[in-house]
């Protein structure tokens, strides 16, 4: 049975590498949350945004300048999202910003419509194939795991390492606290928004790579949410186990399910995230709220 | 001789038309909705059978969310829910209007599944497991009506030999529906499981505090809900030839969220009203005279750029929707010229 054996091992691989990606849009989701106490509903619409941005420069520019551009618009639209919405709403009740970001969600997503027509289309790269052994990978799926690993050890690293790194976990741990030791606390939240623009984007542009730039993207973005809580809402390094967690649960059960329920690779996140948020609400990771009155 | 108008009986103070102006605006609308088969064409009138039917809906997410604040982000999935029940029984030689309530309670049902999470969760996590819920019932959606197309057969929707799939009684019936649907909906919030509701959405350990039985009100909130998402599925399905799931996706659900925020949310009939005629109706007539001036696919884009402009905008400038801006109108006019 050699051949099952490779199926499961390059299932396993391809698990981790969606992982990999799930957890850095995942992260963009816990970077807001523990700023703002709030999910950020427009981070699928902007991950869309910045795979179409990327296809229509490079189109017309090059690779280099097409991702460049969609960096630039992800942490611009990190920014402008944190300043109009989450800033005025500020102590609102939740249903305020998650009605805001979803607002916010549709109205990118109308930008997208418009810059990208919503059209299916690789990314312009040059694809070669490496054979390892009994599985192959190709040279996207090395690039999208390297992009990957960079962003999440990066982010992982500023937040424990940096000064700029504690200083975004006081605010995430009390934020008027933060303030009364003079920390910046706006412009620590505004650089949060930034910060997961910026993951959100790397993470689109790792799926833009591997698979190619189209509306489904978003699909997956709202697929990571279950990495997020599943890791916990507040957690950072937790995102990773999470990730991998979506990742091979949807492999895996995208080839032994597939038969008995067609289609269910695509949605068995969702029962995976309903099943997360009724056993376990706070996921893994995460601090567990105590209400009071 | 009093001036001005006097109240000798708790009835009297607590009915729905208490002034004047209550009952003018009552003969007015009345007249008006009946007559309006003769005033207006076939399209109209149609554009007016999809205004009430996403009316129906609307108040029944206005009660879930408005009044006991719980976000349902699977409102459309349990419109569609209704819908296929309706195609389904008419497909098995059911009469239609019998099939209305039936729809109504299967998705009430599924809505009372969907309240289990709400026990345990709220605010984002509870819009989460909504969201979830969604694309659930999508993907089931989807397995049962592969080729998006579950014809609702003619021969079901007749009332005693009268066809009632099209024209002018498919309206009238549409409408008697909505005003019964719209009474329930008004008493529902003015009485004590609406008073109750609205304790659990201001701060629900409190209600509990004050001996409101949170339980049992969030899952009559997320009941009823579906119930009304359910009636409204049902009429969608007799007013169309067949149905797909592609009318019940996140996307008719966040148009559903952006109707009663925008209208008012916790104001269910005047607030859904609004929030229907602007994101519904309003967008179908803009529609009509962007799709000849425009490219199609800028007018597509538009539709996404504009309703999440507003619902933005008003979460932000105006929480209470479009009512309060209305309230605000109207007092100005009331003190006017003396606005001070």
């Amino acid at each position: 049975m050699a051949g099952q054996a490779e199926v499961i091992l390059g299932t396993l691989v391809q698990g981790t590498l969606m992982g990999l990606v799930y957890a850095s849009i995942a992260l963009g989701f816990n970077l807001v949350y523990r700023v703002s106490k709030s999910i950020n509903f427009a981070h699928p619409a902007v991950i869309l945004l910045v795979g179409y941005v990327a296809l229509v420069v490079s189109a017309s520019y090059g690779l280099l300048q097409g991702l460049l551009a969609s960096l630039l618009v992800a942490a611009a639209s990190g920014f402008i999202l944190e300043r109009t919405l989450a800033r005025p709403l500020i102590g609102k009740p939740p249903a305020a910003l998650i009605g805001a970001t979803l607002g916010a969600y549709y109205f990118i997503k109308g930008v997208t419509y418009i810059i990208g027509r919503f059209q299916a289309a690789s990314l312009p790269m040059q694809v070669s194939y490496y054979d390892l052994g009994p599985i192959s990978v190709s040279s996207n799926d090395l690039v999208s795991l390297g992009i990957t690993g960079l962003i999440l050890s990066s982010v992982v690293a500023l937040h424990k390492w940096t000064r700029i790194g504690s200083a975004i976990r006081a605010v995430a741990e009390d934020a008027e606290g933060a303030a009364g030791y003079g920390l910046p606390v706006g412009r620590l939240i505004t650089l949060s928004w930034v910060m997961a623009g910026l993951t959100g984007a790397f993470g689109g542009l790792a799926i833009a790579v591997k698979a190619q730039v189209s509306p489904a993207i978003e699909f997956y973005a709202i697929k990571a949410l279950a990495a997020s809580i599943l890791a916990g809402l507040d957690s950072i390094g937790g995102i990773v186990v999470g990730g991998l967690a979506l990742g091979l649960v949807e492999q895996l059960s995208s080839i032994l399910l597939e038969t008995y329920l067609p289609g269910i690779g695509g949605h068995v996140a969702f029962f995976f995230l309903l099943l997360i948020l009724l056993v376990k609400p706070y996921g893994i990771f995460g601090t567990e709220r105590i209400e009071r009155i | 001789m009093p001036a001005g108008v006097f109240k000798e009986t708790y009835a009297a103070e607590l009915g729905i038309l208490r002034y004047p102006i209550h009952w003018a605006g009552l003969i007015l609308g009345a007249g008006i909705a009946l007559a309006l088969p003769f005033i207006v064409g076939e399209y109209y009138l149609m554009l007016a059978v999809s205004f009430m039917i996403f009316l129906i809906g609307a108040v029944g997410l206005n009660i879930t969310l408005g009044l006991a604040g719980l976000i349902s982000l699977a409102h459309a999935a349990l419109m569609g829910m209704g819908a296929y029940v309706t195609a389904f029984l008419a497909q098995h030689g059911v009469n239609v209007l019998i099939a209305v309530p039936i729809a109504g309670l299967t998705a009430a049902a599924l809505a009372f599944i969907l309240a289990l999470p709400s026990f345990k969760l709220k605010g984002y996590y509870l819009a989460m497991a909504s969201l979830a819920a969604q694309f659930i019932l999508e993907y089931i959606f989807a397995l049962i009506d592969p080729d998006q197309y579950e014809p609702v057969p003619d021969e079901a929707k007749y009332l005693g030999g009268l066809y009632i799939g099209r024209g002018v009684p498919l309206y009238y019936i549409t409408l008697a529906i909505t005003i019964i649907a719209l009474l329930a909906a008004t008493n529902i919030a003015r009485s004590t499981i609406g008073r109750g509701m609205k304790a659990v959405r201001d701060n629900d350990i409190a209600a509990e505090v004050i001996g409101v039985n949170v339980y049992h009100v969030k899952a009559l909130a997320f009941t009823i809900g579906g119930f009304y998402a359910g009636v409204a599925g049902a009429i969608y399905a007799i007013y169309s030839t067949g149905i797909g799931w592609e009318g019940f996706t996140l996307e008719g659900s966040i148009e559903y969220l952006g109707m009663v925020l925008i209208g008012g949310p916790g104001r269910v009939v005047w607030g859904s009203f609004l929030g229907v005629l602007v994101v519904r109706t309003g967008w179908t007539l803009l529609e009509s005279l962007l799709a000849t001036a425009m490219v199609s696919y800028i007018a597509a884009a538009l539709k996404y750029i504009i309703l999440g402009g507003l619902i933005a905008a008003f979460m932000i400038l105006e929480p209470e929707g479009l009512i309060a801006v209305l309230r605000r109108i109207k007092e100005y006019l009331r003190l006017w010229p003396y606005s001070y």
